[in-house]
C-alpha cells in the first residue's frame, strides 16, 4: 500500500530508535522502481512543504540521474521549487562522481560546463563517491544546512544504491546506511535498488538494513523467461504497463505486515489499486501442531467448580455409596441436593456435573471386581 | 503409612535444593554439568536446566524481527542481577547504550500465593478416604532457591543503574574493526579472569556477521574466531551466546550451525494472517517463533529429543517473556472439517519450514 509507505516515512523515527528505511526493489521483468521512487519522493516532499511530516527538509543523493530531473519532476507535480529552496538539497553524484572533470579542468585549463543557475543553488556536486565517510559527512552537512542543528530532522532519498555499490564494497555501503539510520537528525531514508544487478546476498543485506521492503513483480510470469516468443509478446506488453507491488513492513512489535497492490503506469504517473483477488501471501509457515493439553484460566476455574465424586461426602454425614440401583429419577433429585449441601470448598457452584450411569443392574454392590464402588455421585 | 512426618517413605530424593556450592546463579545438572540460567525460565525448562557452563549458544536471527534482542536482554540481565561478569559486543557505535534497555527482575508472583489460608487444602484434592493420611506439604522451600538461579524479567522496567555500572561489565563495538583480533583479545582477557569454579562469566555477541562490520566478508576468519571462542569458553567457566543474521553463504551457515553446542533460531510472524490465526490458539498474543534445533550435551553421548521444537514467543501482559508450545485451535465443527481432515491442514500445500 503506497499510502502506508508514505505515511510511515512521514511519521519518521521515534526517539532512540533507528529511522525507518525503505528499499524499493525491482527487476527487469517489472522495471517500475523509478516511478515508485518518484511517487514516494513527491509525496514526501509535498508533506514536508505542508508541514505534515516529522522531517523539515529533504536531501536527495542522486547517482543515476541529473539533479534537473528531480527538480523538473517536482515542478510537474505542482510544487514550487524556487520558494522552497531551503527545504530540498540535492547532492549531485551524477555529474562527476570520481572527480575526473576536475582533474581534466585542472590539467588543461578547461572551463567546466556551466550548470543552470537554478540547479546550482540546490545541487552540490560531490566528487568522491568511493569514500563513504566523506559522502556521509557531506550528506549530514547538507541536511544540517537545511534544517539547522539540534533536534530538527530531515529525510534522505538515495537514487539507486546500485551506483554506490559499483564504487564501494558492500560492507562500507552497509555501514554508511546503518550510520545514517542511527543518526539523531534523520527522520527517514529510502533508496532504489535493481535486484538483478547484484548477487542475492547484496539484496539480502539491503533488505536486512531496511524496515520496509517494497518489491515490484510482474503480474504475469513469463514462461521459461523467454522473451522472443510470440505467445509471450502479449504478456510482455501487459507487463510493461502493469505490475504487482508487494510490501513487507517490519513492525515494532516484531511482526511482519505483508501487503499487496496492483500498479499501473500511465503517462501522468503511477496508480496503485488494490489487488482484485485476495490471494494469500502465506509464507507457508504452518507447522504441525499438537492438541492443547493446558488449560486456560477460564477452563481452570470451571474445572475447579466441578464437584468430584469423592469429595462431597465425609464431612460428618454418614457415608453413602451409590450402587447404581436407584432409578434415574431419584438419582436426579438426589444429585443437585447433595451438591448444594455439601459444597464448601468451592465458592461458586459452577455448572460442572458428572453424570454416571451404571453399566448393568445385574451386578451386586461392593463387588470386588468393580472399582466404581467408591463413587458416590 | 506414617503420618505427620516429613517423609512418607524411606527414600528421599535430593532435589536441586542443594546449597549452590558452586556460587550464585549456578545449578548442578546430570553428568557433572553445571547450569547457568538463560534468564527465561521457560527456556531453562525446555533445555533441561539452562545453558551448561562451557557451552556455546548460537541464535540464528530473522532479518525481519528483533526477537534475538529479547533473548539477549534476558540473558544479560540475568547475569548482571546475579553479579556474573559480562562481556557484550555489538556492531553499534555505542554498545553501552544497549545496557540501558535491559529489563529488571519482576516482583515475585510467589509472594502473593504464600498468604493463602493454611487451613485450606494446599491445592491438592485428596479423596475423603485418604484425608487422614494427609502429610505435610513439601512444596514450600523450593521457591527461595529458585531466585538464586533464575528470575523472571519484566521487560517494561529497566534494570537499576547500579547493576549496569558495575565493574565487571565490558563492552566492545565491532563495527570499525578491520579484523577480529581486537575482539579476540578482549574475549581472551575477559575469560582469563575466571579461576576454577568460583564465578561464572557471560559473553554476549550480538549480530556477529552484521553487514556493516568490515570483517563480514572474511568468512573463514569468522569461523576460526568462533572455533577459538568455543574452545576458550569450554575450558573456562562461562557461557557464550552469539547471534547472527541470515546473511552468510549457505555452506558457512551450516558450518556455524555445527559449531554451536546449543542452537536456537527465531522467526518472525506475519501480522493478520487469517490462516495461521485459525490454526493456532493464542495467535493474537504471539510475537514470534523460537525453534530449538540443538541442545548442548556435554559429558554424555545421549542426545536430547524434545517433544516439540517450535515454541511461540509471547509477551504476557506485555512484560514477561513466555515460551509456549504451539497448540492447535479447536476445530470449528460448523465448518465441516473433521478430525480426519484437520490433520491434512498442515500437510497440504504449505510446506512448513518450521521443524518439528
Amino acid at each position: 500500500m503506497a499510502e502506508s509507505i508514505c505515511r510511515a516515512l512521514r511519521d519518521g523515527a521515534l526517539e532512540g530508535e533507528l529511522a525507518p528505511a525503505l528499499t524499493i526493489k525491482d527487476s527487469v521483468a517489472s522495471p517500475f522502481a523509478l516511478q515508485v521512487f518518484s511517487h514516494v519522493l513527491s509525496q514526501l516532499f509535498s508533506s514536508i512543504l505542508a508541514g505534515k511530516s516529522q522531517s523539515r527538509g529533504l536531501v536527495v543523493v542522486s547517482f543515476s540521474r541529473s539533479p534537473s530531473f528531480y527538480l523538473d519532476l517536482l515542478k510537474n507535480k505542482g510544487t514550487d521549487i524556487a520558494s522552497s529552496n531551503n527545504q530540498i538539497q540535492i547532492l549531485d553524484c551524477y555529474s562527476d562522481p570520481l572527480g575526473w572533470k576536475d582533474q581534466l579542468a585542472g590539467s588543461r585549463n578547461f572551463t567546466a560546463l556551466s550548470n543552470e543557475v537554478l540547479v546550482s543553488s540546490t545541487a552540490i556536486v560531490f566528487r568522491e563517491v568511493k569514500h563513504m565517510d566523506k559522502l556521509y559527512n557531506s550528506i549530514i552537512e547538507l541536511g544540517k544546512g537545511l534544517v539547522g542543528g539540534g533536534k530538527i530532522r530531515f529525510s534522505i532519498a538515495i537514487d539507486s544504491v546500485d551506483e554506490m555499490l559499483r564504487h564501494a564494497p558492500v560492507s562500507s555501503v552497509a555501514r554508511f546506511l546503518s550510520n545514517l539510520r542511527s543518526h539523531d537528525q534523520i527522520s527517514s531514508i529510502f533508496w532504489l535498488l535493481h535486484s538483478d544487478l547484484h548477487e542475492a546476498r547484496v539484496t539480502a543485506v539491503l533488505e536486512y538494513l531496511s524496515s520496509i521492503v517494497a518489491s515490484l513483480e510482474p503480474s504475469h510470469q513469463l514462461a521459461n523467461g523467454q522473451r522472443g516468443d510470440l505467445e509471450n509478446f502479449s504478456l510482455i506488453k501487459h507487463n510493461s504497463k502493469k505490475g504487482k507491488f508487494h510490501v513487507r513492513f517490519k513492525k515494532r512489535n516484531g511482526r511482519v505486515r505483508v501487503m499487496s497492490e496492483e500498479v499501473h503506469i500511465e503517462l501522468s504517473g503511477i496508480n496503485f489499486t488494490s489487488l482484485p483477488s485476495e490471494g494469500a501471501i502465506n509464507q507457508g509457515l504452518v507447522p504441525k501442531v499438537q492438541f492443547s493439553l493446558q488449560l486456560s484460566e477460564k477452563e481452570r476455574i470451571d474445572k475447579a467448580n466441578v464437584v468430584l465424586p469423592f469429595e462431597h461426602q465425609g464431612n460428618g454425614k454418614p457415608i453413602q455409596i451409590y450402587d447404581g440401583r436407584r432409578s434415574l429419577v431419584d438419582g436426579k433429585h438426589e444429585r443437585p441436593f447433595a451438591a448444594v449441601e455439601n459444597v464448601q470448598t468451592n465458592e461458586n457452584c459452577g455448572s460442572g456435573e458428572i453424570i454416571y450411569y451404571r453399566d448393568s443392574d445385574d451386578e451386586m454392590p461392593d463387588s470386588d471386581e468393580d472399582p466404581d464402588d467408591d463413587l458416590d455421585i | 503409612m506414617a503420618a505427620a512426618k516429613t517423609r512418607t517413605s524411606t527414600f528421599s530424593r535430593n532435589l536441586s535444593t542443594a546449597a549452590p556450592s558452586h556460587g550464585p546463579g549456578l545449578k548442578c545438572g546430570p553428568n557433572g554439568t553445571v547450569f547457568l540460567s538463560s534468564g527465561i525460565p521457560d527456556l531453562d525448562k525446555i533445555l533441561g536446566g539452562g545453558f551448561p557452563l562451557g557451552s556455546l549458544v548460537m541464535v540464528m536471527e530473522d532479518a525481519e524481527a528483533p526477537h534475538h534482542m529479547l533473548l539477549l536482554r534476558n540473558f544479560m540481565a540475568q547475569g548482571l542481577v546475579l553479579g556474573q561478569p559480562l562481556l557484550y559486543s555489538s556492531p553499534a557505535r555505542d554498545p553501552r547504550g544497549f545496557l540501558g534497555t535491559l529489563p529488571s527482575p519482576a516482583a515475585s508472583k510467589d509472594d502473593k500465593s504464600r498468604e493463602r489460608d493454611p487451613d485450606q487444602e494446599k491445592g491438592l484434592r485428596i479423596a475423603w478416604q485418604y484425608k487422614k493420611y494427609l502429610g505435610e506439604s513439601q512444596l514450600d522451600g523450593q521457591r527461595d532457591s529458585k531466585h538464586e538461579y533464575s528470575n523472571e524479567f519484566d521487560l517494561r522496567k529497566p534494570l537499576e543503574r547500579h547493576f549496569i555500572n558495575g565493574p565487571r561489565i565490558d563492552c566492545v563495538s565491532i563495527q570499525d574493526c578491520p579484523d577480529l583480533s581486537t575482539l579476540r583479545d578482549r574475549c581472551a582477557t575477559f575469560l582469563s579472569q575466571f579461576p576454577r569454579i568460583s564465578c561464572a562469566g557471560r559473553i554476549a555477541i550480538q549480530s556477529f556477521c552484521a553487514p556493516q562490520c568490515a570483517y563480514s566478508n572474511m568468512e573463514w576468519d569468522m569461523l576460526s574466531f568462533i572455533r577459538y571462542l568455543k574452545s576458550m569458553v569450554r575450558s573456562s567457566n562461562s557461557v557464550a551466546i552469539i547471534t547472527f543474521p541470515p546473511l552468510l553463504s549457505p555452506s558457512f551457515c551450516k558450518r556455524w550451525q555445527h559449531m554451536a553446542d546449543t542452537l536456537l533460531s527465531v522467526k518472525a510472524i506475519q501480522d493478520e494472517d487469517k490462516e495461521l490465526a485459525q490454526l493456532l490458539t493464542g495467535y493474537q498474543d504471539m510475537v514470534g517463533f523460537l525453534n530449538v534445533h540443538k541442545v548442548a550435551r556435554i559429558n554424555t553421548q545421549v542426545p536430547v529429543i524434545l517433544e516439540a521444537t517450535t515454541f511461540s514467543i509471547k509477551l504476557q501482559k506485555r512484560r514477561y517473556l513466555v515460551l509456549e508450545c504451539l497448540n492447535q485451535a479447536p476445530v470449528d465443527g460448523s465448518s465441516g472439517t473433521s478430525y480426519g481432515t484437520s490433520g491434512g491442514w498442515s500437510s497440504s500445500s504449505k510446506t512448513g519450514n518450521l521443524d518439528f
